[in-house]
């Protein structure tokens, strides 16, 4: 995967870059936001990854215009903690998800990942599926081998959220952010607690089991 | 000062006044003064034409030297016309003008002097029998002299009032802005409490400066926020920075194996998380104290806001043994921002989690009044005692029983400064009955038209 990195902190950029390389992308970089734009504009790429703060034009100015211009490269926005108000004004912006600095490389390769994934997608499906594990998002139901398995709310969700992103990692911060709407680190082990119930309806008693966790990382739904 | 009023709104003000009103009494002096010339015209000529008359009813009575003694006689009397005369073919018959071309109606002449001139009016008793009537008109002259000077000293007042009252308006209206100009160098120079002096007359000076003060109040309330966090950030961050390291230290001292390396780091990067939380907390807590996202405000129905907070956290409450039990009472809507009122309800519900032993019952109760959305989360666990309940929620404030477990002290914090945005009243119960008790009351907002688009 092509990704395109716009950051004007070089040691930051290099951190990243590597992270990237590491699992096998191929990272193009800018510096200032002008030249930013113009490599955006010149080149293919998968993914952006756009800095909040940057010398020359910001990345929300830069965002915008390449969305003027009908470009859909996917974007990730990278904005400083203190930027409360920027998550709002980056999707606003046209950016398909951020992220708040300082970050963990996994959840960054988590949701690059996830944003070009969304991108690819044509159309909104109706139906998901994985192994024998099926949900009808028009009915709301879900059945695994055939059987049906009754979900609260909450748990239909976050089941359709994994399934969305099947095969690939999702962060706890992800799942936060997605499932449960909440914006915030909670010091309860919501997320803990809630995988655990669904798995006790979607794996137990199912043999193989679909949802994985992967160590320091998060969660994936992966049919092996 | 004498030179700096002539810049001042206020003397332009009054100089646009005093020239508007110079201009008015100049034409209202003009058409007084036309009209009195007028009507002393009028009775000029009314006069002539009433001693013509006279000498008519003579001439139609007697002949024409009835006509002679008549005008001797009116000669003769008092308040009478002037000047007269009674021609025949051109000759002067009787009166004291010279013979001239006879014109009947009213006539205007010469007289002595400048001054001097005559009006009168004349007319034929019969044909080349011609009679003439006028008075000096020196005496009207005189009287719209008078007038004229009158209206000078009139217009004269006037402008001497508009200019020296706009002086003064504009004198004090300087001082008072030099008042102002005062506070702001004072505060520019250190003194932050510094105020711009209210003189109580409740114009529009004083009310800028009761603005100005609001805004100089907010400023000083921001800064001593501000100064606030440093504070508790240089202090605070301290202590987990110094934990920090002497971790990093001792694993370089006892490690041997990549094994322990290996943890030691992963301890760090947590140890490190945790800094960048709390970092992250404190300026969060800032942020929203600063008031910057209430132009984000949407409208928001609180029940099904309150019902996914319940769906979030019943699993994570009833893991722990502990009931979430929701009451809605009523659907009602307050403009806010969701994200931050869904992060102070779970900050309560974590601490009811957290803070009390299994068992306890947590309520989650939307009621409202006539004029409040209130939000209530009761707990049925061992409580806070009254003499904490202020300090509760101050940044950074750690009841001496949970010191022990992770955390800062800065959820009630936060949850306050989310409820002061939101212009919510937070109470704690107060009843005797066991447990804590936490009550938000936001301003509910009437669904207009708009919030409805």
């Amino acid at each position: 995967m092509r990704v395109l990195l716009i950051e004007d902190d070089r040691e930051t950029a290099g951190h990243i870059v590597h992270a990237l390389e590491n699992q096998g992308h191929n990272v193009e970089q800018a510096h200032d936001g002008v030249e930013g734009l113009a490599r955006a504009r010149a080149g293919e790429h998968s993914a952006l990854i756009v800095d909040r703060m940057l010398p020359g034009l910001d990345g929300l100015s830069l965002v915008k215009q390449l969305r003027a211009e009908g470009r859909q490269t996917p974007v990730l926005f990278l904005t400083t903690m203190s930027g409360l108000d920027d998550r709002v004004a980056g999707l606003e912006g046209g950016a398909d998800d951020y992220l708040v600095k300082p970050f963990a490389f996994s959840e960054l390769l988590a949701r690059v990942n996830a944003i070009t994934r969304r991108r690819s997608e044509a159309g909104e499906p109706t139906r998901l599926r994985a192994a024998d594990l099926e949900m009808d998002l028009i009915r709301r139901t879900a059945s695994r081998g055939g059987r049906n398995i009754e979900l609260q709310p909450q748990e239909f969700r976050l089941l359709e959220y994994l399934l969305r992103n099947a095969g690939r990692v999702v962060t706890r911060t992800m799942l936060l952010e997605n499932v449960w709407d909440l914006h915030f680190d909670p010091r309860t082990n919501i997320v803990e607690t809630h995988l655990s119930r669904l798995r006790s309806k979607v794996d137990r008693g199912f043999g193989a089991e679909l949802i994985h966790t992967v160590r320091g990382s998060g969660y994936v739904l992966r049919a092996d | 000062m004498r030179i700096r009023f002539l810049h001042t709104e206020a003397f332009r003000l009054s100089a646009i006044y005093a020239g508007i009103f110079a201009l008015s009494v100049l034409v209202l002096g003009s058409v007084v003064f036309v009209m009195t010339d007028r009507a002393f015209r009028d009775q000029v000529v009314e006069f002539s034409r009433a001693d013509i008359a006279a000498m008519r009813n003579g001439y139609a009575a007697q002949g024409i030297a009835e006509a002679q003694e008549v005008l001797e006689q009116i000669m003769s009397a008092p308040g009478a016309s002037d000047f007269f005369l009674l021609q025949k073919d051109g000759k002067r018959v009787a009166g004291n003008l010279p013979p001239m071309a006879p014109r009947s109606g009213i006539v205007s002449l010469p007289g002595t002097g400048p001054d001097h001139d005559i009006l009168g009016a004349g007319d034929f008793l019969a044909p080349g029998l011609y009679v003439y009537a006028g008075s000096d008109l020196q005496r009207v002259h005189a009287a719209e002299r008078e007038i004229l000077q009158t209206l000078a000293w009139l217009f004269a007042l006037a402008m001497l009032l508009a200019i020296g009252g706009g002086t003064l308006v504009s004198r004090s209206f300087l001082q008072r802005s030099d008042a102002m100009a005062r506070a702001c160098r004072a505060i520019m120079d250190g003194d932050l409490k510094a105020r711009i002096p209210v003189r109580g007359a409740h114009d529009e000076l004083d009310r800028l400066a009761g603005t100005i003060n609001e805004m100089l109040d907010r400023i000083a309330a921001l800064m001593e926020n501000v100064r606030q966090v440093t504070n508790d950030i240089a202090h605070d961050l301290r202590t987990p920075v110094s934990h920090l390291r002497q971790r990093l230290e001792r694993a370089r001292e006892e490690s041997h194996e990549a094994k322990d390396y290996a943890e030691a780091l992963t301890a760090a990067i947590e140890k490190t998380d945790e800094i960048l939380q709390l970092f992250a907390s404190l300026l969060r807590i800032a942020q929203i104290e600063g008031g910057a996202r209430r132009a984000d405000f949407t409208q928001i129905a609180l029940g099904p806001l309150v019902t996914h907070v319940r769906d979030v956290f019943g699993a994570v409450a009833e893991a722990g043994g502990h009931h979430l039990e929701l009451k809605l009472k009523t659907e009602v809507s307050i403009r806010g921002d969701r994200a931050l009122i869904i992060q102070l309800l779970s900050n309560l519900i974590e601490n009811a989690i957290l803070h009390t032993p299994e068992g306890t019952r947590i309520t989650l109760l939307l009621s409202r009044t006539e004029d409040r959305a209130v939000i209530t989360v009761n707990d049925d666990g061992p409580g806070v005692p009254r003499e904490e309940h202020a300090k509760l929620f101050q940044r950074l404030y750690r009841r001496e029983a949970s010191r022990s477990r992770p955390g800062y002290g800065l959820g009630l914090a936060l949850v306050a400064a989310i409820a002061e945005l939101h212009n919510a009243d937070i109470a704690l119960r107060d009843d005797g009955a066991p447990g804590l008790g936490i009550t938000l009351s936001f301003p509910v907002t009437l669904p207009s038209p708009q919030a409805a688009d």
